[in-house]
């Protein structure tokens, strides 16, 4: 942990150099992200509700996802862009350290700018947590915040996969991002608003149904039982077979030189 | 002429090499036209009174969108330019006997049409044959698809003056991360790439309808799926063709007074 917080520092350092830049990116950013929300505010502008859901519960499940998606883009960028260190070589760098190889690819990268989103992602959460029609009590407040853990986790262990996934073809295809970015959209809503297909596939497959729809359902009274309250952190068990074959993949792994 | 025309080709043959990657770009389109499918369809079950579009308008909108995507985003940096930009190698670029405008816009068209060329053709067609609510549905009158066609050659001069002037303003801020994102993100969702103009709140349909961005795409589109009506598509037509002669008539000032001054970077 403090050696990721020492990288993290260094990183931080060296974005701020160019401060006008950043700036500017920054913004940039927060433009990329207005137009996902920009979508939805549209659409429930001309119609009320979507399979029953409103507009602000609409947005927590939005914000939920948002967050464990920027979360993992801004600290974790090194294994969003894996493919890189593998292509330039730099990979065998990393091995022959003595430290944990998936922390160090972690900490290889740090992205500021995305950070943009981050924030934006827990500003739209905080407007939905406000309008949103719900009585908060204790038990509630710890589903949404396992809610936002297990998004967090979800999305690394696609991004784990994905980088084990280039160990086999190197150069990082963008299959990649049909999972992460596609997945990401479709669980904007809640899951059970898609055809039954797709809500098995998203409850048992890439367990997203445990990070939006059924802990949603508890914070909407629609189930009582407090088993809800703990069920996000159903997607930690996907996290272990991520990380087997990450390092399965580092077993196969031959450096490209240069 | 002949020598941009051979930019043309050129970088329209070398497009077409790229097929794996227009294999991933495929799939990518179809999964996203699939999800914007299904959340548009879960939207119409639950139901509202106005709505701007039918839903079988709204689904053949999303499957146009996606497969001539490549032809009409906005998000379009050329690596190449940018990169000559940034290091100094436009100052060969500006030694050359040709106008480096005409170059640019050349290439850039050249490209783009050999991305679409490789992709639009397989969406469409899993697009026709998917289901009844899912589908694409093909337009039968025949006049409104000869204007689609004039229409879509239209935007796509438009989307090649336009592309050309952002990339241009990189010359004056040497970096394409910045203003430049800020305005390639606006005008996509402008655009109504991101979701069709009619579902936008009124004010912005108003400043949307003056501004050239919906020309590109959703003016085309909803023209082939029958939500505008054909009257509507002749001015919808003489608007882009003014907005083609402004965008060109800007892109050249801008661009002489960007190459005049043009700092060289690095060497």
């Amino acid at each position: 942990m403090s050696l990721y917080l020492k990288y993290f520092k260094v990183h931080f350092k060296s974005e701020l150099q160019y401060k006008l830049s950043f700036i500017m990116s920054f913004i940039a950013q927060f433009f990329v992200f207005f137009g996902y929300y920009f979508t939805i505010i549209c659409l429930f502008d001309k119609f009320s509700n979507i399979k029953g859901f409103t507009m602000y519960e609409v947005l927590l499940t939005f914000g939920v996802i948002q967050f464990g998606f920027s979360f993992c883009e801004t600290f974790f960028r090194g294994v969003d862009q894996f493919d890189d260190l593998i292509i330039s070589g730099n990979f065998d760098r990393l091995i022959i350290r003595p430290r944990n190889i998936l922390l160090q690819v972690f900490c290889e990268q740090v992205s500021l700018i995305k950070f943009s989103r981050f924030l934006q992602s827990i500003i739209v959460l905080i407007i939905a947590v406000y309008n949103v029609d719900i009585e908060w009590n204790a038990l509630k407040v710890i589903t949404l915040l396992c809610m936002l853990l297990s998004s967090i986790f979800i999305f690394l262990s696609i991004l784990i996969v994905a980088a084990a996934y280039c160990f086999l073809t190197i150069k990082g295809l963008e299959v990649r991002n049909v999972l992460t970015d596609g997945c990401k959209h479709m669980a904007q809503y809640p899951i059970g608003i898609f055809k039954k297909g797709f809500v098995f596939f998203f409850t048992y497959i890439i367990p997203f149904g445990f990070v939006n729809y059924f802990p949603l359902r508890y914070l909407l009274d629609y189930e009582t039982n407090n088993i809800y309250v703990i069920s996000p952190l159903v997607t930690i068990l996907y996290l272990i077979p991520a990380i087997i074959l990450f390092y399965k993949g580092i077993k196969r792994y031959n450096s490209i030189g240069s | 002429m002949k020598s941009y025309l051979s930019y043309f080709k050129l970088k329209f043959i070398n497009g077409l090499q790229y097929r794996a990657s227009a294999l991933a770009g495929i799939s990518t389109q179809f999964f996203f036209g699939f999800v914007y499918v299904l959340v548009y369809i879960a939207f119409y079950e639950s139901g509202s009174s106005e709505l701007p579009m039918k839903l079988s308008e709204l689904v053949s909108y999303v499957w146009l969108g996606q497969s001539l995507f490549a032809l009409v985003y906005l998000w379009y940096k050329d690596k190449e330019i940018i990169k000559m930009i940034k290091n100094g190698d436009i100052a060969y670029e500006l030694c050359r006997p040709q106008d480096l405008y005409f170059t640019w816009c050349s290439k850039i068209l050249g490209e783009r049409l050999s991305m679409v060329s490789l992709r639009f053709l397989p969406v469409i067609i899993v697009s026709l044959l998917l289901p009844k609510p899912y589908n694409l549905v093909i337009s039968t009158n025949i006049l409104t698809t000869l204007l689609f066609f004039i229409s879509l050659v239209l935007a796509s001069i438009l989307m090649t003056f336009l592309t050309v002037l952002y990339h241009i303003i990189c010359m004056f801020t040497l970096d394409e991360k910045g203003v430049v994102n800020i305005f390639m993100v606006l005008s996509d969702l402008l655009s109504g790439l991101v979701i069709p103009i009619p579902f936008f709140p009124k004010y912005l349909q108003n400043i949307s309808n003056i501004l050239p961005f919906r020309y590109i795409t959703d003016f085309p589109f909803r023209l082939y799926v029958g939500n505008i009506s054909i009257n509507e598509g002749y001015i919808g037509l003489i608007t882009q063709v003014i907005w083609i002669i402004l965008l060109f008539i800007i892109g050249k000032l801008v661009s002489n007074i960007a190459f005049k001054k043009a700092t060289i970077q690095g060497g």
